[in-house]
Parts: C-alpha cells; sequence; structure tokens
C-alpha cells in the first residue's frame, strides 16, 4: 500500500490554524460545532486508516503465506502490502485509542452521576453550601434532566443582576447541549491526540456561545463580562487555574466587552468542511487501494 | 421567553437565590422586594412554603414582632451537594476537565490583564 495511508493521521494538524482563528469567531455557536465536526470527522478516517494498516497483518496467516511464496516462484509477485512492524504498531495504537476512548466515557458518565446525586434540583437548580463561587451546568443523563449546580459562595459574592446573568451562561450550556459539543470534541482527541488544541478551541467556543446568549438574556455585555472577571479574581486556589483556562477566562471578557474586534464571517465552517472532505477523500483512496490490494491476494484464504 | 427557558429558570430556582444570597432570614415581603419583579405576594408565599415542604427552606417566627415568618435556607442538602460537588472538583485526577465550570482560577498576569480590560474597554 502506499503512503497515502497515512496521510488522514496526520491530517487532523490542518485543524490547528483553524483553531486559533476561530476563537475570535463573531459567531461561537457555529463555529464550535464546525470544528467538533471536523475534529470528529478527521479523527475517524484516521482511525479507519489505522485499521487498513493493522489488517495487513493477515499476510501472516500459514495459508496466506503459502500462497505468497507460490506466487513468487511463479514470477507473479503479489503487491506489497504495509511492512509488518508498521501494522503491528498500528493494531496496538487502536487497542490503546479503544482503552482512552472506555476511561473517558467512564469518567464522563461517573461525573454526570456524581453531580445528579448532589442534590434534586428545585426549579432547575441546585445549591451547593461552599464557599468557594463556582457554578456548573450538570449535563442530563441517567433519566433525569439536567440542571444548574452553583455554591452559595457565587451566590452571596453576587449581585441580584450578576446573578442573573451567571444563571443564563449555565443554562445557554444545557439549551444549546454542550456537553454534546463537548464530548465529541473529547472523542476525537481521545482518538487522535493531534486534536487537543481543537478540543481547547472548541471548549473555549462553547463558553463564548453561552455568555453571548447570557448577554443577550440580560441585555447587557458589560454585565456578564464584569461577573466573569468576578467570579474568576474570587476563585483563588492553584488547583483549577490551568495555563488555559487563565487565559480563556481573558479571551472571554474580551470578547465580551469588545465585540468589534471579532470576526463576522470567518473561515472556521468552510475550513472545517474542506479538511473533512480532503481527509474524507484520502481514506477513501486508501480503501480503494486495500480492496484492490485483497483482490489480488483473495484467492489465498 | 421559550417555554423550555421558562422551565429552567422557574420561580424556585430565584427564590432559592435570594434566600442564599442574603445575610439573614427574609419573611415573604423582602424576598419578593429583592425578586424585583412583578409577582404576587401570594405567589412568593406559596412557593416558600412549597420549598419548605421539600426541605430546602426553614422559617423562624419573625422577630421583627409581626405574626409572620422569616425564612431561611436549609443548610444539610446544601452540605450534602457541597459534598458530592467538591469530591469531583477538588478530586484527584483530571475529572473536573469534564465539567464546564463557569470560570476557573487565574494566574497572577491574566487578573492584572482581565483589570485593564474591563477599565478600557470599546465603548458598546
Amino acid at each position: 500500500m502506499s503512503w497515502l495511508v497515512y496521510v488522514p493521521v496526520l491530517l487532523p494538524a490542518l485543524l490547528w490554524p483553524l483553531a486559533r482563528v476561530a476563537t475570535r469567531a463573531g459567531r461561537p455557536e457555529r463555529a464550535a460545532r464546525a470544528l467538533a465536526a471536523g475534529a470528529l470527522v478527521t479523527a475517524v478516517s484516521g482511525a479507519v486508516c489505522l485499521v487498513l494498516v493493522a489488517a495487513t497483518l493477515a499476510d501472516d496467516l500459514p495459508a496466506v503465506e503459502r500462497y505468497a511464496r507460490l506466487s513468487v516462484t511463479q514470477g507473479q509477485p503479489l503487491p506489497e502490502p504495509v511492512p509488518d512492524p508498521i501494522a503491528f504498531v498500528a493494531a496496538a495504537v487502536l487497542v490503546w485509542i479503544a482503552a482512552r476512548i472506555a476511561v473517558r466515557v467512564r469518567r464522563r458518565r461517573a461525573v454526570a452521576g456524581e453531580l445528579h446525586a448532589a442534590g434534586r434540583p428545585e426549579g432547575g437548580l441546585v445549591v451547593a453550601d461552599w464557599d468557594s463561587p463556582r457554578a456548573v451546568a450538570v449535563p442530563p443523563g441517567r433519566g433525569r434532566r439536567g440542571h444548574v449546580l452553583v455554591t452559595s459562595g457565587l451566590l452571596r459574592l453576587l449581585d441580584s443582576d450578576e446573578r442573573a446573568a451567571v444563571l443564563a451562561h449555565e443554562r445557554a450550556h444545557l439549551e444549546r447541549r454542550h456537553h454534546r459539543t463537548d464530548a465529541l470534541a473529547a472523542l476525537a482527541t481521545a482518538v487522535n491526540p493531534l486534536l487537543r488544541p481543537v478540543e481547547s478551541a472548541v471548549g473555549l467556543l462553547v463558553e463564548r456561545s453561552a455568555d453571548e446568549d447570557a448577554a443577550r438574556s440580560v441585555a447587557d455585555r458589560r454585565l456578564v463580562a464584569q461577573t466573569i472577571a468576578k467570579v474568576a479574581l474570587a476563585a483563588h486556589g492553584p488547583a483549577t487555574s490551568l495555563g488555559f483556562d487563565g487565559s480563556s477566562t481573558v479571551r472571554r471578557v474580551e470578547a465580551l466587552v469588545r465585540p468589534a474586534r471579532l470576526r463576522r464571517g470567518g473561515p472556521t465552517v468552510s475550513g472545517s468542511a474542506a479538511v473533512s472532505m480532503l481527509s474524507l477523500l484520502v481514506a477513501a483512496a486508501a480503501v480503494v487501494e486495500f480492496v484492490e490490494l485483497l483482490r489480488a491476494w483473495l484467492p489465498a484464504v | 421567553m421559550s417555554p423550555e427557558r421558562r422551565a429552567w429558570g422557574s420561580l424556585e430556582s430565584d427564590v432559592m437565590t435570594v434566600l442564599w444570597a442574603a445575610a439573614g432570614p427574609l419573611s415573604p415581603a423582602q424576598v419578593q422586594q429583592a425578586l424585583g419583579r412583578d409577582l404576587a405576594y401570594n405567589t412568593v408565599q406559596t412557593i416558600l412554603t412549597r420549598l419548605q415542604e421539600k426541605g430546602l427552606v426553614r422559617r423562624r417566627v419573625s422577630l421583627a414582632g409581626g405574626r409572620g415568618y422569616e425564612y431561611f435556607p436549609a443548610e444539610d442538602q446544601a452540605s450534602a451537594a457541597a459534598r458530592r460537588m467538591r469530591a469531583v472538583l477538588d478530586g484527584p485526577g483530571d475529572r473536573h476537565a469534564v465539567l464546564r465550570q463557569f470560570t476557573a482560577g487565574l494566574e497572577p498576569a491574566d487578573a492584572e490583564l482581565l483589570r485593564a480590560l474591563l477599565r478600557d474597554a470599546d465603548p458598546a
């Protein structure tokens, strides 16, 4: 098989520049969905190619090997499949991917289950008596609707307009089903770690989308920006202040107070569609090559 | 407002946030005022009673000398909720990475950047 089969595994890198410009997208919801979809398509294309490469291990079956030797002595050698070590690596990577997906799905379920157990929502809200100012959208699961979980510390920190902004933001996550967009991006990254920056961009974009909804709901962009800043400045504790979260807070506030600097159109949707298409085409070409290989070798089986 | 939005943000949750944000117990009239909406006193009273029956809210005889009650949030359910929440958010590993938190903490440099942004924002 030719080098084509390895290309889709690397194609997610084409999404990196898109992920970078998308964080300034004027329409974050569209950009988030486009990026998540592109991530998933490129991840699956790459995985299909890994399956093809791993499947060439079948040429080591005894019957197949006898046939291959026979074909050489007859002066009509069979087309060359993938070198065995590479096929082994592909198979190992596939097993590793499956394990990563299993771990992540289980973690997601455990966290959702734990938070649903935290309390029965009243009017879509559970209050936790905790000084740390936090708010979380708990996604639906196990037959229960999603709800918002806030701490008493957050409610005491904010005035009533700011509280309304936080609740509108968290409810926007639930209404727009951002947990699904997130989960798709996370699944794609589990399949291909090259997609990590894309997953981060999707995370920032769904926050920005919820910020925009909150700004519409309270009819005040600056109020939402102030609320984000107030909560972020009050939420001390190094455990959660990982680099990206910090700068993502800054970018959210920036997008709210300087909307003029956002891109109106943006290449995210068309770019993501183009990369997805390319990825699918190359993967399809690899499948065609594989089928030809299979035809040549098939009499052996 | 869509029906779904109304369902997410019902009066019950608004009353709960008012009670939690308050410095002390509130009378129904004070809750009504804090909600800042065109709500009948009876509606507020009904919601408070329902929340009390569910164990989310407690009441005491008004200290102001009236014959009414003052309401405050019940802490037991909220403490249990806090324990679960902490277990996830402060727990080991990257479990909290799964969640959409309103905001996480900040690097010191980012805090300064935030203040600057809010100072000289573009005029709306």
